[in-house]
């Protein structure tokens, strides 16, 4: 730097001075707007936020009766899918086939196989 | 919380609170950082109408983000300083842009600086030479020698080095002397070197 600050100063301070004591003010129309804002971003910012609208399947799931109720619904559904994709064969080992079956008409049968209409 | 209370709170503090719904913070910070504000944006524009503009947009956007202040990220003044002068910085641009002609030439002091305190014919004179100064250099000259900020502060607001602000500063108050070589004797510049 060619010049001091000391020698930069010898005469601006005097300036710097003057400006310090003549600070441009803000109005009172202009401080009045600042605090209204101020409130506006306020009362934004706390609004309480708006309920959301349930979903569908919220919706359901609330009729239902709530998660007791889907839960018992989940579990019967599995167990409905898991014998319908089972074979039965317990229930058919060894038995007779006469022990569930019921002939609801036995002269009918007897009619048809003699032929006799 | 009382009004009076807050007068010993530190800006950062109140903003908090104002964060948290307090409204007399709301008042506190405005009486408190609006004047310096509006002082700082005069000083960079050199007009009192688009001062008043960039100082309520400098604090709205304050209220905007109080909710996400950190205390301990900066000072609430330093974040100021630097939207206070984007905000300037960008308006000189958009207007250099659109009409040089329009502006008005700085009104000639010398048929009523005796009419007027000496002190004020000061203050516009150094106004109209800063008005003439690059917008960096005039941010650095007025953030170190009229808001009274130190280097440091200074760099963190204009995001440059020490160095560099040093450098602005320096440039700054040279072509400032030379402005303002020409008033000495009206504006009593010589008598009191």
């Amino acid at each position: 730097m060619a010049m001091s600050d000391r020698d930069d100063m010898s005469g601006l301070e005097v300036f710097f001075d003057a400006a310090r004591a003549h600070a441009a003010e803000p109005s009172v129309a202009l401080m009045a707007r600042i605090e209204a804002d101020a409130q506006a971003v306020a009362a934004q910012t706390s609004a309480p936020p708006r309920p959301r609208r349930a979903s569908l399947s919220s919706q359901l799931y609330r009729l239902l009766g709530g998660w007791p109720a889907v839960t018992g619904l989940a579990t019967a559904a599995m167990a409905g899918v898991w014998l319908g994709i089972s074979l039965p064969e317990g229930m058919l080992d060894g038995a007779n086939e006469s022990a569930y079956l019921i002939d609801v008409a036995p002269e009918l049968a007897f009619d048809l196989a003699g032929g006799n209409f | 919380m009382p009004f009076d209370a807050m007068a010993e709170m530190s800006d950062e503090t109140l903003l908090v609170l104002f964060a948290n719904g307090d409204g007399a913070a709301a008042r506190a910070l405005n009486l408190r950082l609006t004047p310096r504000v509006m002082g700082h944006a005069y000083r960079l524009l050199g007009n009192h109408a688009e001062a008043e503009d960039v100082t309520q947009e400098a604090m709205l956007r304050l209220w905007k983000i109080a909710p996400e202040w950190r205390q301990d990220e900066a000072k609430v003044t330093t974040w100021l300083y630097r939207v206070v002068a984007n905000l300037c910085i960008d308006l000189r641009r958009r207007a250099r842009g659109v009409a040089l002609e329009s502006i008005p030439e700085p009104e000639d002091g010398r048929a009523t600086a005796a009419e007027i305190l000496q002190d004020a014919a000061r203050a516009e004179a150094l106004q109209e030479a800063l008005d003439q100064l690059p917008d960096r250099q005039r941010q650095a000259v007025v953030l170190r020698h009229i808001e009274g900020l130190a280097n440091p502060e200074i760099a963190e607001i204009m995001e440059i080095t020490t160095e560099a602000v040093e450098s602005l500063t320096a440039r700054g108050k040279r072509a400032l002397t030379a402005a303002l070589s020409g008033r000495q004797e009206e504006l009593g510049y010589g008598d009191e070197r």
